[in-house]
Order: structure tokens, then sequence, then C-alpha cells
């Protein structure tokens, strides 16, 4: 008897090992877009603990993949993605032409869920406020930064300065990394004045890169949400709950493992944590897109 | 010995015990350098420890206030972030944070910096204290349950809301005293 | 129950002075909801005796001298005061700690509790059912034949702890720069010293004719029902206490924005179950340990040294809550306490062919 259960354990043992491979290859598969910041790499680098995580806690297996803000929406409407990480312009625009529904927003910085954008110049310029900017050159953030560009051409609009005509001119940069360049590009000389997103200044003011005497804060605008999870409207109710309660629950302690390494998931997305915010919390920024007449309220 | 005569010395003894005690403590006045030994001043050591804890703050954070007072909340803010890499984890850092984050309408991150505060130092609840911030944290206390209770109790799934009014009742505590 | 009973009165008259003073000591300058509580007592009278460092938690309350003293003085004068000891001095050192644990994790004593509860402090609420708990399985650990050992009488040991509190008395009169007194915070709110130690010195003559105690009185109710004279002392200070509090415009019936209150019920209930349970195990709660002491009873001494060992480690490590919640340390106090008690009555439980 006992020789044939000792025969018997292997072959049990092998049973219920198969049976669990193939419930792990059962489970569905889903994917999230990223907004890619800077590169790709570096989105995967911050996020794929964050999809580990979620997919742990979910029971189900995310995948990460990053998105270029200008293929977003398409891709999105092509239903490749279950859940979307965007900044809150993008966020709306998927909202309103895609029905995307809003699960939580990142907490970071001074603000947590929110930031101001900022039109800065270097102190000793002889720019002190906001009137000084006509004629003078101005750098923006890219075109679908809520506080690196809609945010400042809205406030120059509310002030009575039209950008088109009554800047010197104005430029975005290329490539990675724009908002740090036009911080740097306006402490250089490079351009008078710079679109910078607050929570910019705070972390480059932290990490010892620039000082807050630097630069001369002309104005900043209303305090508006940055980047925001969503979900595509057909994903399952338990799915999206579940996903909710585990971005709200994640703390700075938490890790998982990637490529045999323990990672702290915040730390790794460069997020203090999430909060769980009200569609009408953005609604500052639909009023700024209006204005600006930038998507998706844009008229011709 | 018999045990009549060992009593009446213990109580002999006693009596020469106590009475040197009570002429020692009699004869020596108040300001007799013999009751100075170290560390015997706490109360004064403690209070000059507190002024020198408090002119160093206002001398630290003065730029801040500087900043604050030009109507530079944002570049206010960005100092504070400087100060902290030398004073991380100063309560009367989140102070200031809380100040201007109030003023710059974030209520529920002013809220949280407020309790931070709080719960390193319950001097900013003196109203005695030169840190002081009671009348602020009770004003603070007020707006947040004029307008952060009802949108909770509005949405009562939303846990980040729910948090935020736990901050505030914690504040609210705070205020009402008792003995913690 | 007989209402002739001269000793039914007293009792009575003990209970409305006590829900009297508790709320008035707050009024003329004592914490919130605070004005007579034995732990807070004993962790503001630890600080002030340099035994912790906690710079807010430092006065020596006069009340609680009065407590000790006003009994002694009353079983003196009643020819009631009998010194006698003995009885398994170090678990009952320890009670007194663990005593102390369970109150600094709810925030306040039995008395304070009910003083909360009569504020409508609605978060005490889970520490009343658990003191009522906590009582309940003493009684049953009791007639489980779990019983410390018998006093006996030794003379001059009762002596003791009388003459430690009329030398705090001496302390609070002279002020030796070794004491240290918070300038600030909770420690700071204090009534008139000569009006607190009055009220002391009442509520412990009171108290030791009449044997008010809290966890005495809810003890005799589930065993006499309507018959325990305690019972009536008790109805007496929750209507005296709820009379004052309104008069005063202290009542405020609400779970949130609480004086020294945190909303961890869980730790509440088991903080106050602790206390409930140890004061029956050692025969009264934390100010009828101070009563008996006073007359004479250096067990009883022996509960309050421990509860002002206590009073100083609930600060120096971390174990009393604050409005904040209760910390890890205090958690793990309340279960060490519980281990204690059951190990306790595992030890004292008598055994059949012992």
């Amino acid at each position: 008897m006992k020789r044939l259960l000792l025969l018997l354990l292997p072959v049990v043992a092998v049973a219920v090992f198969s049976a669990g491979c193939d419930r792990i290859k059962e489970r569905p598969v889903l994917r999230i877009g990223y907004m890619n910041c800077n590169n790709e790499r570096e989105t995967m680098e911050r996020f794929a603990p964050l999809s580990r995580y979620l997919s742990e806690q979910v029971g189900v297996t995310f995948e990460t993949i990053p998105v270029d803000t200008h293929e977003f929406e398409e891709r999105f409407r092509a239903g490749e993605f279950a859940l979307t990480h965007t900044n809150s312009l993008l966020y709306i625009l998927l909202k309103e032409d895609a029905g995307l529904k809003l699960v939580a927003a990142d907490k970071r910085g001074h603000y947590g869920s929110r930031t101001a954008g900022t039109l800065i110049a270097r102190k000793g310029s002889g720019i002190e406020t906001l009137e000084d900017i006509r004629g003078k050159r101005l750098v923006f953030g890219p075109m679908m930064a809520p506080t690196g560009y809609l945010a400042q051409y809205d406030l120059m609009l509310q002030a009575g300065i039209d950008p088109e005509r009554d800047l010197g001119y104005y430029a975005i940069p290329a490539g990675s990394f724009k908002h740090e360049k036009l911080i740097y590009g306006v402490y250089f000389g490079d351009f008078d004045v710079a679109a910078a997103p607050a929570l910019d200044l705070e972390e480059m003011t932290r990490e010892g890169k620039i000082a807050a005497d630097d630069f001369v804060i002309l104005a900043q605008s209303q305090i508006v949400p940055y980047c925001t999870f969503g979900a595509a409207p057909d994903l399952d109710p338990v799915i999206f709950a579940k996903v909710r309660q585990a971005l709200l629950e994640l703390t700075p302690t938490d890790t998982v493992e990637i490529d045999g390494e323990r990672v702290k998931v915040l730390k790794a997305a460069w997020v203090d944590g999430f909060e769980e915010l009200l569609d009408s919390d953005y609604d500052p920024i639909r009023e700024m897109a209006r204005r600006v007449n930038m998507p998706p309220y844009q008229t011709y | 010995m018999p045990k009549f005569s060992q009593t009446s010395l213990l109580w002999l003894l006693m009596v020469v015990a106590t009475a040197a005690m009570a002429a020692l403590l009699v004869t020596a006045s108040g300001d007799d350098p013999r009751w100075r030994t170290a560390g015997l001043d706490k109360a004064v050591e403690r209070e000059l420890a507190f002024q020198a804890r408090a002119a160093f703050l206002q001398k630290v954070y003065a730029p801040v206030e500087a900043l604050l007072a030009a109507g530079q909340a944002q570049t206010a803010l960005l100092k504070l972030d400087e100060l902290e890499r030398s004073f991380s984890g100063d309560p009367h850092g989140f102070i200031l944070r809380g100040e201007i984050l109030r003023d710059l309408g974030v209520l529920d991150r002013a809220i949280a910096n407020y309790v931070r505060a709080l719960k390193l130092s319950g001097d900013y609840l003196e109203e005695a204290s030169p840190l002081s911030r009671r009348t602020e944290i009770r004003h603070l206390v007020d707006q947040g349950l004029r307008e952060l209770v009802p949108r909770a109790r509005s949405n009562p799934d939303n846990r980040s809301l729910a948090a935020t009014v736990g901050e505030l009742h914690y504040l609210q505590s705070r205020l009402a005293g008792g003995c913690e | 129950m007989n209402f002739r009973d001269r000793h039914l009165w007293i009792v009575i008259l003990a209970g409305l002075s006590l829900g009297t003073l508790g709320v008035l000591l707050s009024v003329w300058g004592n914490p919130q909801n605070s004005g007579i509580c034995v732990s807070c007592f004993f962790e503001n009278s630890a600080g002030a005796l340099g035994l912790h460092d906690n710079s807010r938690m430092q006065y020596l309350r006069p009340e609680l001298i009065g407590f000790v003293l006003g009994s002694m003085g009353s079983a003196a004068l009643f020819r009631e005061f009998r010194s006698r000891g003995g009885s398994a001095p170090l678990p009952r050192l320890f009670s007194g700690i663990f005593l102390m644990v369970g109150c600094a994790v709810f925030i306040g004593c039995p008395i304070k509790l009910v003083l909360r509860l009569t504020a409508g402090d609605l978060t005490a609420v889970a520490g009343g059912i658990g003191l009522v708990g906590g009582v309940w399985a003493g009684l049953k650990t009791l007639a489980g034949g779990v019983h410390l050992a018998p006093a006996q009488t030794q003379k001059g040991s009762g002596l003791l702890v009388p003459g430690l509190f009329a030398l705090l008395l001496v302390f609070l009169i002279v002020r030796p720069g070794f004491l240290l007194f918070s300038a600030a915070s909770s420690a700071a709110q204090h009534a008139p010293w000569l009006l607190a130690l009055a009220a002391g010195l009442g509520l412990g003559a009171l108290a030791q004719r009449s044997r008010l105690c809290v966890t005495g009185g809810v003890r005799d109710t589930l065993l006499l029902g309507h018959r325990s004279p305690l019972l009536y002392g008790l109805f007496a200070f929750v209507l005296s206490a709820v009379a004052v509090n309104l008069a005063t415009g202290r009542f405020n019936p609400t779970l949130y924005g609480q004086p020294g209150a945190h909303l961890d019920h869980l730790w509440s209930f088991l903080g106050m179950a602790l206390v409930g349970w140890l004061s029956v195990l050692i025969g009264g709660c934390p100010f009828r340990q101070l009563i008996k002491a006073g007359e004479g009873d250096a067990d009883a001494g022996l509960v309050a040294v421990g509860m002002l060992i206590g009073g100083a480690l609930v600060q120096s490590w971390g174990i009393a809550a604050t409005a904040a919640g209760v910390p890890l340390y205090g958690k793990v106090a309340v279960l060490a306490g519980f281990i204690f008690v059951f190990g306790l009555s595992l030890v004292q439980r008598e055994q059949e062919g012992y």
C-alpha cells in the first residue's frame, strides 16, 4: 500500500501542478496603455511594477504598453486597452470621445493629485510681471500637457496676451524631458519665459537641480488634476472595482518581483499614492480647453 | 539587651533622624547653593530650550515667511522644498506648507499637512505659544466641515474623501482638548 | 432594596459627588472630559516626578493625593484603618501596570469612561461594553476557582503608600526643582491646586465610607441585580454628570471630534475589557485601589505603585493612544496584558487534589 502511495504521489503532484499551469494560462490578459512622458524604456521601468502589482491583486494578467500621446486616442478607440494612464487632458479627451471611466488619480508632490501651470522667468532678467512677457521668447511644454501648455496658454489669454501675436516667438522643445529642458532653457538664457508645470519645479528644487531663488513666478494657474487612471467603458465592473481598490490601498512599502529583484511599486512609478477623484474635479481643465480651443472642444 | 531598650533605642534613632532632616530642610533657604545640583532647574532649562527652538525656527523659515508676505506662495513652497533637504520631517515645515496650501484652496492637502505637524508637535495648538496656530486650525476645520463633509456625504463610496474627513475629525478632536 | 439603609444613601451621595466634581473639575481647569481620571492623573504625576519625558503630560495631580489621604483620614476617623497585605504582591504590582496599559489604550480610567459617555462622547461606548464584558469574564474566572492568596495583617506596611502620597503632598506645596510641570498642553490644564486637593480629599473620604467603585458596581449588579447598592451609586454618578454637563454646555453627543478620543473601537473595547477583568481579579478599579491603599491595604498600595510605574511606561514606550489612534505598541501591550491575565488565572486557579 505504501509503495502504491509512493508511486501515486508524483503522479498526483504533476497533475495538480499542470492544472495550476492551465489556470495561469487561462487568466484573462488585459492591457494597460501608459502615456509616454519621455520615452518607452522609462515608461516600462516606471510602470511594469505597477502592472505586476495590479495583476497580483486583481487576479488578471495586465500587460504594460507604452503609448505615444498622439497615438493614444486611435488605439484606445480600437479597443486595445482595458485601462489607461494618461494626463488629465487626455483623460477628458478619451472620456468625451470614447466613454473612458475615471478610476483614480496619481498623488505626487505638494498638491497631491493636482498641480498647476506656471509661467517663469529667470530672476534678474527684468521680467517681473506677466505684462513684461510681450515680445519675449517663450518656451512651452508639449501641446497636450495640461500644466505645461494648456494652463499657461489660458493664463495668457485671460491676461489679454495672445501668444500667437503678442510674444516675440514661442517654441516647443523636441525629444524627451521637455519640461526639464524648458526650465533649463530659461535658466541658461535661451528663452525669456517658460511654461513650467509646478510639479517639475517642485521636484527639481527638491533634487537640488535648481533653487527657489533662481526664478520669478510670473503667474500660476488654478490647481487641476494631473495623471489619471481610466478604464474602458466595457471593462468588467468587478475588475474595475478591484483595480480601484488595489490602487487606493497601495502603500510605499508594497513591493513586487521584477527580474528577480524586489521593487517598491510606488517609488518605481514616481508616485506617492493614488486618490479617488470625481469627474467634476476635471471641470476646470474642460473650461480651460474650451477657452483655448483645444480638443475635445476644438471648433474650427 | 532587653527588648524594651531596643525599642526605645529605635524610637530615639528615628526621632534623631527626623529632627536632623527637619533641621537640614529648615536651615537651607531657597537660594542656598546646596540646593543647586546639576539639572535641578528643569523648568527653566525647558523654557530656554523652547524659546531657543522658536527663535531658531523663525530664523530658518524667515525666507519662506518673507515670500508669503510678498504674495509668492508657489516660490515659498519651493523654498520649503529646499529647506526640507536640511530639516526633513520638521513639523514647522508642515505647518507652513499647510498654511500655503490652505491659502491656495487645496484644502485636503492643507489638512494632511496640519495633521502631520500636530502628530509631531502639539505646540501649535497652545494659545500661549509663540508658535501657536490654533486660530488658523480652527478656521481650517470650520471650512473643512462646511465644504468637505457635505461632499463626502454625497459621495459615500469615495475613500479618499472619507480619509480626508477622518483627518479633519482628528484636527477637531485635537482642538477639543482632552487628556492625551 | 431598603431605601432606609443609611449606607445606600452614602453610596448615592458619593456617586453624586463623583459625577458633579468630575465635570466641575473640568470646568475649573482640568482637561475636557477629564475632570477625574485616575490613569491620566498617574501618567501626569509620573511625568512630574521625572519618570517619563513627555513634556505634555507632567503635573503632580492634587486629586490623586487627595484620594489616598482623604481615604486614610476617613478610615482613621471611623476606626477602619487596618494595615494588611501579603496577597500575591508581584502579580498585583504587574496588575497595576497592565491596568494603566488598558486605560492608556482607551484613553481614560473607568471613571473617565463614564465622564466621556455622559458628555456625549460616543466613542466611549465600545469601552463601556468592553468594561462590562471584562467584569463579566472576571467573575467567570473567579467562579472557576481563581483567587489571589488572602491578605494578612501586616503592622506598618499599610502606612507606606499613604506616606508616599503625603510626601507627594509636600512636593506639591514646596515644588522642589526636580519636579517637572508641563507649560503647555493637557497637563498644563488644571484646576487651582487647593480646590483640586479639597475635591480629592472629599471624594476619597466619601469613597472610603461608601466603597464606591465603577467595576465593583458593575460586578455587584451582575451578581445581585437591583439589590446592589453600588448600582444606585453608579446611577447617581451618571445622572449628576449628565446634569452638570448639560448645565455647563459640555454635552456634545457625537462620534467625531471628541476630546482625547479615537475611533479604534476594537482597541477601546479590548483596553477596557482588560481593565474590567483585572479589576475583578484584584478587587477594584484603579480608583478603588487608591481608596483601599488609603485604608492601609498594602496590596492595593502595591497596585498603586504599579500604576505609577505603568503611567511612566505607557508614555515612555509609546503605548498610550492619542486622537490619531492606538499605536502598535499599545496594541501589543494590551495583548500582553491579556496573556498576563490568562497566565495569572492559570497559576492562581484552585485545582482539585491540590
